[in-house]
C-alpha cells in the first residue's frame, strides 16, 4: 500500500500536469502553421505553463515557511 | 529554423519526461536531489521551452505558407504568381528579389527598430479582425506604404540610383528618398496586389523539380 501524498506532493503533481499540458500546447502548436495556432501557443500554453510555474514557486514558498515556523 | 525547431522539439519532450517522473513519483522531491531535480524539471526547463517556443512562432509567423494561411489572404497570395511584369509584388517574388519563403514579411515589416514587433502586434490586430470582427474589404494598410520599406534594399543599388527616370529630375530622387514622393503612389510603381484584377491575367507556374 502507497502512502497518502503530503500536500507539498500534491502541488509538485498538480504543477507537473499542468506544465505537461502546457508543453503539450506547445508541441502541437509548433507543427501547426496559421495564426490560430500562434493564439493558442500563446494564450492556452502560456497559461498553462505560468500557472504550473506559479503552484511551484508557491510550492517552495510554502514549504520554505512551514520549515521556519519549526 | 529546422535545427532550432528540433532542439526545442528536444527540450520539450526531455522536460516532458523528466516532469512526468515527478508527477508520478513526488516524494523524490523530499530529497536533496530531487529538489534539484524538481526545480530544473518545474522552473529552469519550462522557462527555456517557453522561451524558446515564442521565438520559434515569432520565425514561423514571417513565413508566408503563415500569412496565406489565411482565406482572406489567398488572392494576395496568387497576386504573387501573376505572370506579368508591372505588378511590382510578383516581379519580386518570381525573381527572387525577396526571399519566397518569407515573401510577405519581407516588404510588409517596418524597417525601424521595433519594426518587427509593430509587425507582430498588427499580425495580432489581424487575428482579433478575423475572428472577431470583420476584415475590411479590400483589405487596406494602415498607414500608406513607406518608401523606407523599398529603400531597405534599393537604396544603393545601380539599377535605382543610376534609372533615368529616377535621376531625370534630381529632385525626384531626394524627394523619394524623404517619402516625400511615394514609390508605389506617384503612378510609377502604382500596380501592386491588384487581387481585383487577378482575373484578367494568367498564373505563373512555378517549376516543380
Amino acid at each position: 500500500m502507497t502512502a497518502p501524498l503530503t500536500t507539498i506532493e500534491k502541488r509538485i503533481r498538480l504543477s507537473g500536469l499542468l506544465l505537461i499540458a502546457g508543453l503539450l500546447v506547445e508541441l502541437i502548436t509548433l507543427r501547426w502553421s496559421h495564426p490560430t495556432s500562434f493564439l493558442f501557443f500563446l494564450l492556452l500554453g502560456g497559461l498553462l505553463m505560468a500557472l504550473g510555474i506559479v503552484v511551484y514557486l508557491l510550492t517552495l514558498v510554502s514549504a520554505e515557511n512551514k520549515s521556519s515556523a519549526r | 529554423m529546422e535545427g532550432t525547431a528540433t532542439i526545442l522539439i528536444a527540450v520539450i519532450l526531455f522536460s516532458i519526461v523528466l516532469i512526468a517522473w515527478l508527477v508520478l513519483r513526488p516524494s523524490v522531491t523530499a530529497t536533496r536531489g530531487g529538489k534539484i531535480l524538481a526545480f530544473v524539471a518545474l522552473l529552469v526547463f519550462p522557462v527555456l521551452a517557453g522561451g524558446l517556443g515564442v521565438n520559434e512562432q515569432i520565425q514561423h509567423s514571417k513565413t508566408t505558407r503563415f500569412c496565406l494561411s489565411c482565406h482572406v489572404m489567398e488572392d494576395y497570395g496568387k497576386s504573387l504568381r501573376v505572370d506579368d511584369r508591372s505588378f511590382v509584388p510578383a516581379i519580386h517574388f518570381q525573381n527572387n528579389l525577396v526571399p519566397r519563403d518569407k515573401a510577405c514579411f519581407t516588404c510588409h515589416t517596418d524597417y525601424t527598430m521595433f519594426g518587427d514587433y509593430n509587425a507582430k502586434l498588427r499580425g495580432l490586430k489581424h487575428v482579433y479582425a478575423y475572428y472577431l470582427g470583420k476584415p475590411s474589404q479590400p483589405i487596406k494598410l494602415y498607414t500608406p506604404y513607406n518608401n523606407r520599406e523599398c529603400l531597405h534594399c534599393h537604396l544603393g543599388a545601380r539599377s535605382f540610383e543610376e534609372s533615368e527616370a529616377h535621376t531625370k529630375d534630381p529632385q525626384v530622387m531626394a524627394k523619394m528618398k524623404v517619402n516625400e514622393v511615394g514609390c508605389t503612389t506617384s503612378g510609377c510603381h502604382s500596380i501592386t496586389h491588384n487581387v481585383g484584377q487577378l482575373k484578367e491575367f494568367s498564373i505563373w507556374k512555378e517549376p516543380t523539380e
